[in-house]
């Protein structure tokens, strides 16, 4: 494929993960982390942030794992483990970084790194990409759009949320129930997006 | 998936009793409803919520996962004597890959449909908390047979409450359970395209959520 | 020795390589098999879209014996399709299909027959969308509208109507409700069917 055939194609991908398949709100993945922390504003901008980048740069180096190590060696069923191990040691390596080099920021990121490890969002974001086929490019584009998509249901749970802690809300649906509710209406809205591709 | 709270509060409450019949009885009490990870924490719903707009593919996932958890606490339990401290989050992590994997070669293997219909789901089993969970938090530190018990209720709580989001889903969605057509819902019914969309997931679940915990308090108020 | 700090080192690898060989020998066993159904899924849809009887119940060997008996291709010198054969002449072209769908990739074939013109069926074997709304294209009430339409010339040979529209020769209905999977769909086919028409050209594929 030519060059801006394919840039096209990753400016489609990256709209289509933000929006119309919101990783959050279509598949579901990044749910706890998404209901625990969704309660505050900062919170929540900072852990989106760190998924963003996390999601970017592992689905790019789980890209390049599988490309040229698993599938040559044909072991494609271990993706899974190498994965986590490729998301567990990256996690882990820009922790230090950043504590070593820039100790504001690790102040305000550091502490949502290590649950990131464990978010689902990120191993399925690199399961999709692999079971796609996308390119290289095309993989940017869905990792990076994956992340903002994360982020952007987060932060708008968060605002909602906010707003609605002096409202009454039945007693079984508090929590977890209630934010369910606003997660399906806002699923909703983003459904209306799919009209636009 | 976070494994660090849960962990804890699921240590708290885990039956610590050495009698085995009842301890037996405690694990399935717990598993299924007092502790039941998705009703009452809400925790692991990740990778399985997305398949629930088929009863079939529910019931192929649940199995999965409950098979998984049961093995990978027998497991981590079997090597509790061996592993050293420090790396025992890993060592879990390859466990419970390791059965993950099996899984999705025996899928791709003899049932190459069921396998497209999952599609990444099976593989995201691994970070589901709910097994890292009960491994951290009652497996390490208990003998073989309990923990297997424990995972295997563990996964049966989980598979009851999503099986009961996957019912009404297809019934109300598309007139059937199990693709078999039903009675009414295929004839009569103007059906809810909603419900196999993902926010039918989402309204099911909070309103199962609300019905459980309404009756769970109401057992509570009375047993006090 | 479970004070040494090689200790957990060589623990881990002693793991990993266990339950790595596992795996391993599991995967090398039914690597064939998984091979198999991936290529069946493939030549049942060709062959179902070139409307060839298949024993009900088919395994995948079966089918797999009946495509190698009938079948050959993907050929470029007819666009990439895949040809059926009957007496030694071409009986009907299998064109791939392969778009983005409402939720994920839509794959499949349509079958044309020698004529170039009448269509002998459609077929698809993956396909992620909505179960019981835009995944009823791969049931036999959307699907049997195919066989038998005569593709346009021009940008559109085959164009998917609202529900209750009148149908021309070249026109099937929409799904009910799945108008998404429905416009997607017909962009698929059309992009297909213009791709064959175009590689046909340049091939020099008038002999068929």
């Amino acid at each position: 494929m030519n060059w801006t055939g394919e840039l096209w194609q990753m400016l489609v991908v990256c709209f289509a993960a933000v929006f119309t398949g919101n990783i959050l709100l279509t598949t579901f993945l990044g749910m706890c982390p998404f209901l625990a922390v969704s309660r505050q504003v900062k919170a929540s901008v900072g852990l989106g942030f760190a998924v963003v980048f996390v999601m970017t740069c592992t689905t790019v180096l789980n890209w390049l794992a599988y490309r040229y190590v698993l599938v040559p060696l044909d072991l494609e069923f271990f993706r899974f483990i190498l994965f986590i191990i490729i998301i567990a040691t990256f996690v882990q390596f820009v922790e230090m970084v950043l504590e070593r080099y820039s100790p504001a920021l690790y102040q305000s990121l550091g502490i949502f790194l290590p649950l990131i490890t464990v978010n689902c969002a990120i191993l399925g974001a690199s399961l999709f990409m692999v079971i796609r086929g996308y390119t290289f490019l095309v993989t940017l584009g869905y990792g990076f759009g994956s992340g903002v998509g994360w982020m952007l249901a987060i932060v708008a749970m968060a605002g909602i949320r906010q707003n609605m802690s002096m409202e009454r809300v039945p007693k079984g649906l508090q929590g977890p129930g209630i934010a369910l509710i606003i997660a399906g209406l806002m699923a909703l809205g983003f459904i209306g997006f799919t009209g636009v591709l | 998936m976070m494994s660090a709270d849960p962990a804890r509060e699921m240590t708290a409450s885990a039956p610590k009793g050495p009698k085995k019949e009842s301890a037996l009885g405690r694990a399935a009490i717990e598993g299924l409803w007092n502790n039941n990870p998705v009703f009452r924490q809400v925790l692991g719903i990740c990778s399985t919520l997305a398949v629930t707009n088929l009863v079939l593919n529910t019931a192929v996932m649940c199995l999965a996962l409950t098979g998984t958890t049961a093995l990978s606490c027998l497991t981590v339990s079997l090597l509790r004597e061996w592993t050293p401290h420090r790396v025992r989050m890993m060592v879990q992590t390859l466990i419970i890959a390791f059965y993950v994997i099996l899984v999705d070669i025996a899928l791709k293997a003899y049932w190459p449909d069921m396998s497209r219909n999952l599609g990444p789901y099976v593989g995201l089993i691994i970070t589901n908390c709910i097994i890292m969970g009960r491994c951290e938090a009652f497996a390490r530190s208990n003998p073989p047979v309990p923990s297997f018990f424990d995972g295997l209720f563990c996964g049966l709580g989980y598979s009851f409450v999503l099986l009961l989001v996957a019912v009404p889903r297809e019934l109300l969605g598309m007139g059937s359970i199990l693709g078999i057509p039903m009675p009414y819902f295929s004839t009569g019914w103007d059906k809810w395209i909603i419900m196999v969309m993902p926010p039918g997931a989402f309204f099911t679940l909070a309103c199962l959520i609300w019905a459980l915990r309404a009756f769970q308090a109401r057992g509570e108020e009375e047993s006090a | 020795m479970r004070d040494k700090p090689w200790y957990p080192v060589l623990y881990m690898f002693v793991m990993t390589a266990f339950f790595s060989s596992i795996l391993i020998g599991l995967a090398r066993f039914t690597r064939d098999r998984v091979e198999l159904n991936e290529r069946s899924a493939v030549e049942r849809a060709v062959l179902e879209c070139l409307a060839v009887e298949l024993p009900a119940r088919a395994s995948s060997l079966e089918v797999h014996r009946v495509f190698l008996d009938r079948v050959s291709g993907p050929v470029p010198a007819y666009g990439g399709a895949y040809v059926l054969r009957e007496g030694g002449k071409v009986a009907a072209y299998a064109v791939p299909l392969d778009g983005k769908g409402y939720w994920d990739r839509i794959k499949g074939f349509i079958g044309i027959a020698s004529d170039k013109r009448t269509v002998t069926g459609i077929s698809f074997y993956e396909q992620k969308e909505t179960p019981g709304l835009g995944a009823e294209i791969v049931q036999p009430p959307f699907r049997s509208q195919f066989t038998g339409k005569r593709i346009a010339d021009g940008r559109s040979p085959i164009g998917i109507m609202p529900v209750g529209a009148a149908l021309g020769p070249s026109k099937v209905h929409a799904v009910t409700g799945a108008t998404q999977t429905s416009t997607r769909l017909e962009k698929i086919i059309n992009d297909g069917l213009l791709r064959w028409r175009s590689d046909l050209a340049s091939a020099g594929g008038g002999q068929g």
